[in-house]
């Protein structure tokens, strides 16, 4: 379990996914990747594979959301596990609309 | 310095004349593209300094309640030789785009835009102080807001004023690389590149059909938004060319959001297709459309387009004559292909800031959002070019490589040397009075979204 902060990165322990944190809620919650905790981006990775039941996969540049809509992260590298806290599954956001100008 | 090795227009002929700097920078075009150049063809000589006066971009730089400023490199000029390139290589027939110059500042016009200093003048772009430099942010979508704690690790950043001050104790270098993490459009102002990047490259990835004899009117299908991507097809169907315009349920061009009569100058004329993305049989219906295609202008990043299962690069190779126009921010290239740019970041990364703190010492955008302008009109030229030489080429173009081509071609060699040509141009234009080119209003409304979705797939016999 960690509490996380916006601007947070951070990488699967099971997998080649990277995610930076854009918001969350000031709570301690248990963000896994593949099933398992991610893990600073200095840590030392398990060498096993995704659960099969978060093996969804994640791609790069999609951003995801827990159920309440409270933590959303950005996925920086793809890879096979798929994002899940407190054991939920989180989903992929919808692309972000355009500018009228820029 | 022109491309990576491909020459299309190899044994064409162009009539391309005129004196002075646009028709030189027209004929350095055609050169890299491979054409033979004959003297012939005529249009005026016109000092670059009255260009960007006459451009409107000179009102569109500078301090608000300072004096418009002088640009001493010859972008208005660039984008007149552009222009007069593609007339040449229409061969007598009218294209109806009077000034390449005047394409420059439209928008502005249209949406009533004004100088603003470090600010762009769509305000969504700000050069700002960092510990070590300056740093151009733009934040165009109102999501991108959302990413801003993100990429400073700070809470409590909600407006320009704090995110100025967060930045102003942070390094460039590391602020770019987490904006770039992030999918923000930054550049750090760095000084302008001496030797010119090739302004487009040409790969050779399908079958070209024999070159001569084509069809006047080859669809294209425009998968682009906002400005440089619609503004190239815009040209090509003043070139003749019949333009799908595609968008999706899920995300239409932001510029139908801004001012209408700009929509319409880029889009009239085209057909609008919009399709249901989120759908397998929406996607199918894209991937069939592509299909159909001679021309596809597409401005995302690359993964964008694999994400939807198509590749550029397999489009070309499945079918004799295909060209693919792929506009980026900064190339396809990785790491460069996960970076986004908008015009006036674009121009920032180029040098412009820089060259402009070097002639007035103040930090300032340069015009507006003159990325995507430039990039349009010379995205047109790349497509055209290779659609005449029998297509099968993957063309790529980028702000980033547009701008720099075009800073470069004319850069003086010494900072003393750009000071004493700002100095001068700063006198020819003001010696000119009041000057501005008009440009003509929209021949039309453009089609609203998805006015023509079922016509166009029934014609070209796509099926869910």
């Amino acid at each position: 379990m960690k509490t996380l902060k916006a601007g947070t990165r951070l990488k699967s322990a099971v997998c080649d996914t990277e995610v930076m944190v854009i918001r969350t809620r000031p709570a301690a919650m248990l963000l896994c990747c593949g099933g398992t905790e991610m893990i600073a981006m200095d840590g030392e990775k398990l060498g096993t594979v995704p659960d099969e039941a978060f093996a969804q996969g994640t791609l790069v540049g999609k951003r995801y959301v827990d159920e309440q809509d409270a933590t959303e992260l950005l996925c920086t590298k793809g890879g096979k596990g798929s994002l899940s806290i407190d054991g939920q599954a989180l989903a992929v956001k919808q692309a972000k609309a355009l500018p009228s100008s820029d | 310095m022109a491309n990576a090795g491909i020459a299309p227009l190899d044994g064409f002929r162009v009539a391309a004349g005129g004196q002075g700097t646009a028709g030189d920078y027209a004929r350095l075009l055609l050169a890299s593209l491979g054409a033979q150049v004959s003297p012939a063809g005529i249009f005026d000589h016109e000092h670059p300094a009255l260009a960007w006066k006459r451009s409107g971009l000179m009102d569109l730089t500078g301090r608000a309640e300072g004096p418009p400023r002088m640009c001493p490199v010859p972008l208005a000029a660039c984008a007149d030789g552009v222009i007069a390139t593609l007339a040449a290589l229409a061969e007598g027939f009218d294209i109806g785009i009077p000034s390449g110059a005047a394409l420059l500042g439209v928008r502005a016009r249209h949406a009533g835009l004004r100088r603003n200093g470090a600010a762009s003048p769509g305000g969504s772009c700000r050069l700002l102080r960092t510990a070590d430099g300056e740093l151009a942010i733009n934040l165009a979508r109102p999501d991108d807001w959302a990413l801003v704690p993100a990429w400073l690790e700070c809470d409590a950043t909600t407006d320009w004023e704090q995110i100025a001050t967060a930045i102003a104790r942070a390094s460039g270098t590391k602020l770019l690389e987490r904006a770039r993490l992030l999918g923000l459009a930054a550049a750090v102002s760095d000084v302008p590149t001496v030797e010119a990047p090739p302004w487009v490259r040409l790969s050779a990835v399908g079958t070209r059909l024999p070159a001569g004899g084509r069809d006047p009117a080859p669809l294209v299908v425009d998968l682009s938004s906002l400005w440089a991507g619609p503004l190239c097809g815009h040209l090509l169907h003043r070139l003749g060319a019949r333009v799908v315009k595609v968008e999706s349920h899920q995300r239409e061009d932001g510029a139908r959001n801004g001012p209408p009569a700009f929509f319409d100058l880029l889009n009239a004329g085209k057909a609008s297709v919009r399709l249901d993305l989120a759908t397998l049989a929406g996607r199918s219906q894209l991937r069939q459309l592509v299909a159909r295609a001679d021309i596809v202008i597409e401005a995302s990043r690359p993964r964008a387009m694999r994400q939807l299962g198509i590749c550029a690069e397999e489009v070309v190779a499945a079918r004799p004559g295909v060209t693919w126009l792929s506009i980026t921010g900064h190339g396809r290239e990785e790491p460069q292909a996960g970076w986004i740019a908008f015009g006036d970041d674009a121009g920032v990364a180029a040098g412009l800031s820089r060259i402009l703190h070097d002639t007035t010492g103040e930090r300032l955008i340069c015009a507006d959002a003159i990325g995507d302008p430039l990039t349009g009109t010379h995205a047109a030229l790349a497509a055209w070019a290779s659609y005449l030489a029998g297509g099968g080429h993957l063309v790529a173009l980028s702000l980033a490589g547009v701008l720099g081509h075009c800073v470069a071609f004319d850069l003086p060699a010494s900072a003393e040397a750009l000071r004493e040509r700002n100095d001068e141009w700063t006198r020819v234009a003001g010696c000119a009075g009041a000057c501005r080119s008009t440009y003509p209003a929209p021949a039309a409304r453009a089609r609203p979204i998805g006015a023509d979705t079922q016509a166009v797939l029934a014609e070209l016999d796509i099926r869910c």
